[in-house]
């Protein structure tokens, strides 16, 4: 049995799901969408002592710290070493959502020091900052509608209504706008065509009950 | 291997200080390397375990937590469930094909425990003496099919 849920509060992703017999709470992950300025992020690198910049591979802190799409950190050395694990299945350890080496983004804090790169591991992808956010179709393997075994619950807060504005409106702002070609560009329309209908669904549903 | 204890040595730390309910480390069985301890489980009250006692055995290769630990139940009581063979091995797809080094001796616990928990009616799976019989001594080797996952 798997449970899933999500939702979208004022930018924030809630993900949380139950994986088999595993109740691990997923739901202290949150996940923040680029809403924000990238430039804020950056700047925004204080120090803060709430325990949480720990490699969640090593247990450590960090070091040459990568960040993932979904928001989870690690040392990249040994982000690396799980991505040629499993190389055919590249995951977020902790979240399961796809990742891979081009899709991670490097983390400079203040006065960190420039370390030897001569370790046999590749140098740490460079920083990109105009990567589009994590689209639900390709960050959250599983997220079918009647896949197999998978149970999608919808978690209460603004989710589905919330989702759809910025999936639907949003095209200009987080991604550069693909063309109408693109096979992305497709499925980004039919998946907000299923939303919305989702949404309608839901709706007349309340109306009704 | 390095990294591996430096790793391992954290998690007992940590599972030393704040243990998951029902779920303590056998000090002794823990040796200088690291690579194999054993962990006291408690059956948790108001489930069909109640007041059971068990023990389960963790054996980590040098490449862990990449690689999974190898974990079976040991010890002369071992869980009647429909995901726990006679012989200790467990079919859980975290110890397996959907192990993730973000996993943890913690985390692996509470999963079983909470295995243990939602259990409605004690028996063994359908395929035991099977299985049994036939399957390798390491659970690692055993291509897994996860049963339905409602238990
Ligand atoms: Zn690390
Ligand atoms: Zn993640």
């Amino acid at each position: 049995m798997f449970d899933l849920s999500l939702s979208l509060i004022e930018g924030n992703l809630f993900l949380k799901y139950n994986h088999h017999h595993c109740c691990l709470d997923y739901h202290r992950f949150t996940i923040t969408m680029p809403n924000t300025e990238p430039e804020e992020a950056t700047r925004e690198n204080r120090e803060s002592n709430d325990g949480s910049f720990e490699c969640n591979i090593c247990l450590d802190t960090a070091k040459d710290a990568v960040v993932s799409m979904c928001g989870h950190l690690f040392c990249w050395p040994c982000l690396y070493q799980w991505l040629e694990t499993k190389p055919q299945r590249q995951v977020c350890p902790v979240c399961k959502a796809l990742i891979s080496r081009d899709k991670v983004t490097p983390i400079y804090g203040r006065g960190s020091s420039r370390r030897d790169p001569r370790d046999t591991l590749p140098p740490r992808p460079p920083g990109q900052r105009t990567e589009p956010e994590p689209h639900p179709s390709t960050s959250f393997p599983g997220f079918g509608f009647g896949d197999g075994g998978f149970h999608m619950s919808f978690g209460i807060g603004a989710f589905p209504f919330g989702y759809f504005s910025s999936t639907i409106f949003n095209f200009s702002d987080n991604r550069p706008a693909p063309s109408p070609s693109n096979p992305d560009y497709l499925e980004d329309a039919l998946l907000s065509k299923m939303f919305f209908f989702v949404a309608m669904i839901l709706l007349f549903y309340l109306l009704v009950a | 291997m390095a990294s591996m204890q430096k790793r391992l040595q954290r998690e007992l730390k940590s599972i030393q200080t704040e243990p998951p309910p029902g779920v303590s480390i056998n000090q002794n069985s823990v040796g200088s390397s690291l690579t194999q301890w054993i962990v006291d489980m408690e059956g948790a009250s108001g489930t069909l375990y109640e007041g059971e006692k068990f023990q389960l055995q963790f054996k980590f290769s040098s490449k862990y937590p990449f690689d999974s630990p190898e974990v079976t139940f040991i010890g002369p009581n071992i869980p009647i469930h429909p995901h726990v063979y006679s012989n200790g091995h467990i079919c859980l797809s975290i110890l397996t094909e959907d192990w993730s080094p973000a996993l943890s001796v913690q985390s692996v616990c509470l999963s079983i425990v909470s295995m243990l928990s939602s259990c409605t009616e004690k028996k063994r799976p359908p395929d035991n003496s099977l299985y049994v019989k036939t399957c390798s001594k390491n659970p690692k080797k055993t291509k897994w099919w996860y049963h339905d996952e409602k238990v």
